[in-house]
């Protein structure tokens, strides 16, 4: 007898681990169902968080102005997310689940490189279209995938434009030396800046990684100070960007220029390090700053989103916030152009697609890529981020020479 | 030759704080044989702490040092009693699988009560420093040693020369002995494990003068401390001290090398953890008990 | 071997021949999940039996020779890459894979282990986790294994899809007889007799160095093989997903669960955790991790030797709860 009862707990046991509530959710009458895993625990809470702020605010805005309009009806939005936890291989399970499961319409990009390499090898076997605004490494577009398309400039520009600006001040800057995260986004954006340097004669004079997620990076400023480089650049992410800007100023290495490819732009960087943020550049994907006038069915200005935006989050959206929206607008305008739900048609939009939004202009190469966007630079002054190139859209020249460490 | 200096100094700067993040989880792990796995946790916890006090009360957190050990230490001797000594005699693994769990608890609580947005202290002297022979010292890390040096060295005194720091040490050697002569192990087994978590608040209070805050910034320390714990010699004070230091200059240094054999760039800030990590295998090998361990664990 | 089979029950190596037989008719079952054609649950549980063979892997060396390793994952990734690397000089095939896998973890092993394995207890266990972690700094700055970009496998199609839940399945499934049978034989009883104690053992004339490198060797081949069929599957590898932590700590985790030392213990232990997991995840938007911790510590606090200990528990509650009481002070 006990054996049996044994027995039979051993495979309730079993029975609970395989009965995974069944959730139907998606394509259900008149809703569209989009899903994303995002992070919202882990290493990538914050920039996950950004990333659903920017979905949700989109969301939002097309449910309270009647829907989304595709083929003559007008359909709700919602949007499923699950929880990544940081952590690729997560990704992966989450994104079968979206699609198999929940049966959602189509999906959205994780945040981060990693992630969104992971989820577009699934959606490509699925046929799924995904759109995604959080993933910049160009080996997520190099694979010959169909389905997914990225509305975001590719890791190589990051810091590009930042050099292009350096070069037009005076005096000349003459070095550069450039540390980088090994991750795969962060040492494309280092191959692309020295690329880019080597190029339009700027000697590197230092150029090298660090383990991803490092604690102490102190060494590595060492090297640079040694190097006596007039432009400072690392490529890697918020928390990069604050050690390597403390390890600087703890170890006064004095350049004309400091600039991160992700940090500056997260609200974060300034409240963590206040004053010493003054004068430090950043590559960004947008600003507010931005002057495109977009095509109607959204906010059509950069300057009309951040103050809807502001408005229901109580804080300025940064380009994170933006790239995600910018990423549901590529669907918006597909599905309307495609007048249909169908996949393939929907694919197919996408790829054809050539708007001009708030974000600026949207529009794929044969990769998925979309290379017709150009970065901006930001710089922070007196705690706030001032758009300072192109020079067709600064709000304000570049400070140049950045003050040293201690006159900020 | 200035370099060379210079690396020394970030070497033993960054061995510092390391010793201190391994001296809690060394002696938890010498003394209970628990594998605490919630001790990043517990710097979190601390570094939250130090955040909140300096943002609410402009409190330095330098002052909030000796405050987040006592808090911690009251935190993780009431977990140790209520918790992980229902299972303390249960194989190893029972309290790492406990612990690893407790962490997930208290990770996910900080998110909830700090949201995930990166969080730092600005202090007056944030990124101060001075220059000695053309060695750039920043005095918020100078001082984190020394603090680190001053509580290493009362914990030293504390373990040696007081009557619960022998008990504790008594316990560790032999548990039934202990008991027998009228040391209460219950609650012995709640102040090691109180000190290794307010040891790792106190670590995680200096840390906010360098580092910046997130619910997970005690995972890579977690790791290191591990390591740096073993290298020195487990549940030492000594060890935890020598294994830190050693452990910051053997990385700072490895940075300087970068070659390239058969066409493979192998860059020396990139690998510097491997040294450290073969550093460790090849002192593991030569003394299994670590620098300065002693033949009987 | 009579004697030797009371001792290895009393030791709680052979335990029941019911509850394995339970074990393999889940097993059976599972064998049909693709005939769900629901590409999540496939991957699911393609992710539950990855697991179980890590934690197989892991057993062998802490659960029978009692050497705590926290480093079983090196295996893991070193599986993967070889997948990786035959990938890129074009060789697509699953056997060959795990063949590769088999000879370089035991390769590894038996290099690595012969001095590591010489250290006692945790020293041990920091040394593998030494490995792992610098396998990981390795991989990222390795330019034939990809560097942290890592290396791009031929992308699984539907079919391949579901041949790699069935790779998977079969890899699982030796793993599981493999330790069944292991333990039953003369091997796992040196095993064993290492664990309860080393010094016996020598005296008995079982090197324990011996025994020791072929239980690591033998562990290792399992979480390679895991690892051999999980990047072509995956469609590329990189450090972050070959050595990621929860693969080092989830089959620890599982095989504690499940109960160590045992046949059972860890395909038990991981379908268990990895359901836990999956029911939160789709409860809970972010606060799952919060449940999920709670859950394993009511687990430990309550079955600090994992499930198979109540199975072969005798005495009812009353015996349950004086062992129990035996592990508090």
């Amino acid at each position: 007898m006990l054996r049996i009862i044994r027995l039979f707990l051993v495979a309730a046991f079993a029975l609970a681990s395989l009965g995974v509530p069944v959730a139907q959710v998606g394509a259900a009458g008149d809703t569209i169902v989009f899903g994303s895993a995002v992070s919202l625990t882990g290493s990538l809470t914050k920039e996950g968080h950004l990333t659903q702020e920017g979905y949700d605010f989109w969301k939002d805005y097309v449910n309270a102005h009647g829907g989304l309009k595709v083929g003559g009806k007008s359909y709700k939005v919602d949007i499923k997310y699950y929880d990544d936890e940081s952590k690729p291989n997560n990704a992966s399970q989450l994104a079968e689940r979206l699609i198999d499961q929940d049966h959602v319409d189509f999906l959205l990009g994780p945040y981060g490189s990693g992630t969104a390499f992971t989820v577009a090898g699934i959606a490509e076997r699925k046929k799924m279209p995904m759109v995604e605004g959080n993933g910049a490494a160009e080996k997520i577009f190099s694979q010959g995938y169909r389905y997914t398309f990225g509305v975001l400039s590719p890791a190589k520009k990051y810091l590009q434009r930042v050099l292009e600006m350096a070069l037009l001040q005076k005096p000349r800057p003459q070095t550069l030396a450039i540390s980088a995260s090994s991750d795969a986004f962060s040492l494309e954006v280092q191959d692309g800046a020295v690329a880019w340097a080597k190029d339009h004669g700027l000697n590197v004079v230092y150029a090298n990684k660090y383990p991803d997620g490092a604690t102490d990076v102190s060494s590595v400023i060492s090297a640079i100070k040694a190097a006596k480089p007039d432009i400072i650049l690392n490529a890697g992410h918020l928390q990069d960007a604050i050690l390597v800007n403390k390890g600087l100023k703890e170890q006064n290495v004095i350049a004309k220029l400091y600039g991160y490819s992700v940090g500056p732009d997260t609200p974060d960087f300034v409240s963590t390090l206040g004053k010493d943020a003054e004068d430090i550049v950043g590559g960004a994907q947008w600003s507010e700053a931005v002057t495109y006038q977009g095509v109607p069915g959204f906010y059509r200005t950069a300057k009309e989103y951040a103050d809807a935006f502001d408005k229901q989050f109580h804080h300025r959206p940064d380009y994170h916030n933006a790239e995600s929206t910018a990423a549901c607008l590529a669907f918006q305008y597909a599905l309307e152009k495609a007048g249909s739900l169908d996949k393939e048609k929907v694919r197919d939009a996408l790829a054809g697609l050539d708007m001009i939004t708030f974000f600026g202009l949207i529009k794929f190469d044969s990769r998925g890529l979309n290379v017709f966007k150009p970065m901006v630079v930001n710089q922070i002054e007196n705690g706030k981020l001032v758009t300072v190139w192109p020079a067709a859209i600064a709000k304000a020249k570049v400070k140049y020479p950045a003050r040293p460490w201690s006159a900020r | 030759m200035q370099l060379f200096l210079q690396n020394l100094v970030n070497g033993i700067l960054s061995g510092g704080i390391l010793a201190l993040v391994a001296l809690g989880f060394s002696l938890v792990y010498g003394i209970m044989n628990i594998i605490n796995l919630a001790h990043g946790a517990y710097i979190m916890l601390g570094a939250y702490l130090a955040w909140q006090l300096f943002t609410s009360f402009h409190v330095d957190p330098m002052l909030s040092v000796p405050l987040a050990f006592v808090v911690l230490f009251a935190f993780g001797y009431v977990v140790q009693r209520t918790v992980i000594n229902r299972v303390v005699r249960a194989p190893v693994l029972a309290t790492f699988l406990l612990t690893f769990a407790l962490s997930l608890v208290f990770v996910t609580i900080a998110l909830f009560i700090w949201t995930g947005d990166t969080r730092g202290v600005q202090t007056s002297y944030a990124g101060a420093n001075f220059t000695l022979a053309g060695v750039t010292v920043p005095w918020a890390k100078l001082l984190t040693l020394v603090v680190a040096l001053v509580i290493t060295g009362l914990l030293y005194l504390w373990l040696h020369r007081s009557k619960t720091g022998r008990a504790i040490r008594a316990t560790s050697m032999d548990v039934g002995a202990a008991q027998m002569v009228g040391v209460r192990v219950a609650h012995v087994y709640g102040i090691t494990y109180g000190l290794g978590a307010g040891l790792a608040g106190a670590a995680g209070a200096l840390l906010t003068l360098s580092y910046p805050l997130t619910p997970t910034m005690g995972d890579p320390f977690l790791i290191k401390g591990f390591v740096v714990c073993v290298l020195g010699g487990l549940g030492s004070v000594e060890g935890a001290l020598v294994g830190g230091l050693v452990y910051g200059i053997i990385s700072s240094f490895a940075t300087q090398f970068d070659v390239t054999i058969l066409g493979q760039h192998l860059s020396g800030t990139g690998l510097q953890d491997v040294v450290a990590l073969i550093v460790l295998l090849l002192v593991l090998i030569v003394r299994p008990r670590g620098l300065v361990g002693r033949a009987t664990a | 071997m009579k004697a030797g089979a009371a001792v290895g029950r009393r030791a709680g190596i052979t335990g029941k021949r019911w509850v394995f037989i339970s074990t393999l008719a889940i097993m059976g079952l599972l064998l049909f999940v693709p005939s769900f054609h629901n590409d999540y649950i496939n991957l699911t549980f393609r992710n539950i039996l990855m697991y179980a063979a890590m934690s197989y892997g892991w057993n062998l060396i802490g659960g029978y020779t009692g050497y705590v390793s926290f480093g079983n994952v090196a295996f893991f990734g070193i599986g993967a890459y070889c997948s990786a690397v035959l990938s890129k000089t074009g060789i697509d095939n699953v056997f060959a894979d795990v063949g590769l896998a088999l000879v370089m973890c035991a390769l590894f092993a038996i290099v690595v282990g012969l001095p590591i394995l010489r250290l006692r207890g945790h020293y041990f266990g920091i040394a593998t986790l030494g490995v792992a972690l610098g396998l990981t700094d390795l991989a990222n700055n390795l330019d034939f294994v990809g560097g942290s970009g890592g290396l791009n496998l031929k992308q699984a199609d539907q079919a391949h899809f579901y041949l790699y839940y069935y790779a998977m399945w079969a890899v699982t499934l030796v793993c599981m007889l493999a330790t069944f049978f292991i333990a039953r034989s003369k091997l796992g009883y040196a095993f064993v007799a290492i664990r309860e104690n080393e010094e016996a053992a020598q005296v008995l004339g079982i090197s324990p160095t011996r025994y020791k490198v072929i239980a690591w060797a033998l562990g290792g081949m399992m979480g390679g093989a895991a690892g051999a069929v999980f990047a072509p599957a995956n469609g590329f590898v990189d450090p972050g997903t070959a050595f990621a932590v929860d693969n080092n700590v989830f089959p620890i985790a599982m095989a504690i669960l499940g109960g160590m030392g045992t046949a059972s213990g860890p395909f038990i232990g991981a379908l268990l955790l990895s359901g836990v997991n999956e029911i939160l995840q789709e409860k809970f938007l972010w606060l799952h991790s919060l449940f999920f911790g709670a859950i394993i510590v009511l687990i430990v606090v309550f079955l600090p030797r994992g499930l198979m200990y109540l199975v072969g528990l005798r005495g009812g509650v009353r015996r349950w709860l004086s062992d129990l009481r035996a592990f508090r002070v």
